[in-house]
């Protein structure tokens, strides 16, 4: 398969882990790129049975790296950072409407907040578990991670969410 | 109701919300923990929100990466000065020829230095000095030459290796023609991408 087909079975993956991991749309595009030129490079030398799992490891250091430099430009430039909640508020706000769906709005977006804040593994686990729909089995080959460590992950990673999100659930119980 | 629906106590009954949640109950375990959850209001609500999460978590889409990333990636791509390793051979056992053999690798010398002697003696025989479009047209022909050979052999069950061809083969090829071609063009002339003559625009 040619470089351009692999591209664009895979594109939808690896942006869309780096979209949710990051919680930033142009982060998200800076490490797709990054990682699709780095698959061009080294990536045609790999079986390609494992050229998904690959992308998606590289994708996942890719955003770790992607965290380091925004600490650091947290640290060195203290006024670049931005208003999560403002900034959320101007992505995700809920469309004028019934107030069940400005409740169930709210809900997402606290809930995509607190993904967004979950420390990794368990963040990783939750979103190619949850978003992407790959099975335990799948995410403990491309993590290189025992099968139950893996199910751990996801179990703390659902903790952490739900206790995270538990506080005034009531007033936004979605359904 | 059964006795030993009321003997699941709170522990257990949450221990069980995941495997519920990802369908991993047999029907009476799931009966036995849908009782409890009738119940028992705390547990209900603890389902409800896990329920809830899950929901909306499967409920995000995945995201098409914007085209106009992905035509800088192939637009990069074109203008790199790496070509990329051809792909292992598949085998029975799985494993991919390590073995490049030495005469498919002077064969593919030959080839390429045929094309690049070609191309440069075309553009030299020319009455007139190339242009930049046409010096940038050979070079990205001499590069389409490389992938070529390197796909021909990868087909032929020849794994040529990218590095022996780029160092030893292809760079002095594309350079020699990229120099001369500059050479006639003149100062003014814009060097193109070629492996080697100018730094490359890929990202390290």
């Amino acid at each position: 398969m040619g470089f351009e087909a692999d591209v664009a079975r895979h594109q939808r993956r690896v942006f869309s882990f780096a979209h949710y991991f990051l919680d930033n749309r142009e982060e998200a595009e800076d490490v797709t790129q990054e990682v699709l030129l780095r698959f061009w490079r080294h990536g045609s030398g790999l079986d390609p049975d494992g050229v998904g799992a690959w992308l998606l490891r590289v994708t996942r250091n890719a955003c770790y790296d992607q965290l380091r430099r925004r600490r650091s430009a947290a640290v060195n430039l203290p006024t670049a950072g931005f208003d999560v909640e403002e900034a959320a508020e101007s992505v995700a706000a809920p469309e004028p409407g019934p107030e069940s769906q400005a409740v169930a709005a709210d809900f997402r977006r606290r809930l995509q907040e607190a993904l967004g804040r979950l420390p990794d593994p368990y963040r990783s686990v939750l979103i190619l578990r949850e978003i992407q729909d790959l099975s335990y089995q799948e995410i403990s080959d491309l993590l290189e991670l025992p099968l139950n460590t893996v199910r751990v992950h996801i179990h703390r990673g659902r903790q952490r969410l739900r206790e995270e999100l538990r506080e005034d659930y009531g007033d936004a119980a979605v359904g | 109701m059964p006795r030993w629906d009321e003997s699941l106590r709170c522990e257990e009954a949450l221990a069980l919300l995941e495997p519920l949640i990802d369908g991993e109950l047999s029907a009476a375990e799931e009966a036995r923990l849908r009782a409890h959850l009738e119940r028992c209001p705390a547990c209900a609500a603890e389902w409800k929100l896990a329920a809830d999460i899950r929901s909306e978590l499967r409920a995000l889409p995945e995201l098409d990466c914007p085209p106009a990333v992905l035509e800088r990636v192939f637009r990069e791509a074109a203008h790199s000065s790496v070509v990329p390793l051809a792909r292992p051979r598949r085998t029975n056992d799985g494993a991919g020829s390590s073995r490049r053999p030495f005469w498919a690798a002077l064969a593919a010398a030959v080839l390429v230095a045929l094309l690049a002697a070609g191309l440069l003696v075309q553009q030299l025989s020319r009455p007139r000095p190339p242009s930049a479009a046409e010096v940038e047209r050979a070079t990205a022909e001499a590069r389409f030459a490389l992938a070529y050979v390197g796909e021909v052999s990868r087909r032929a069950g020849l794994d040529l290796r990218d590095d022996v061809l780029r160092k030893h083969l292809v760079l002095p090829a594309a350079r020699g023609l990229s120099q001369s071609l500059q050479q006639s063009l003149g100062p003014e002339a814009q060097a193109p991408a070629v492996p080697g003559a100018v730094p490359g625009k890929g990202r390290s």
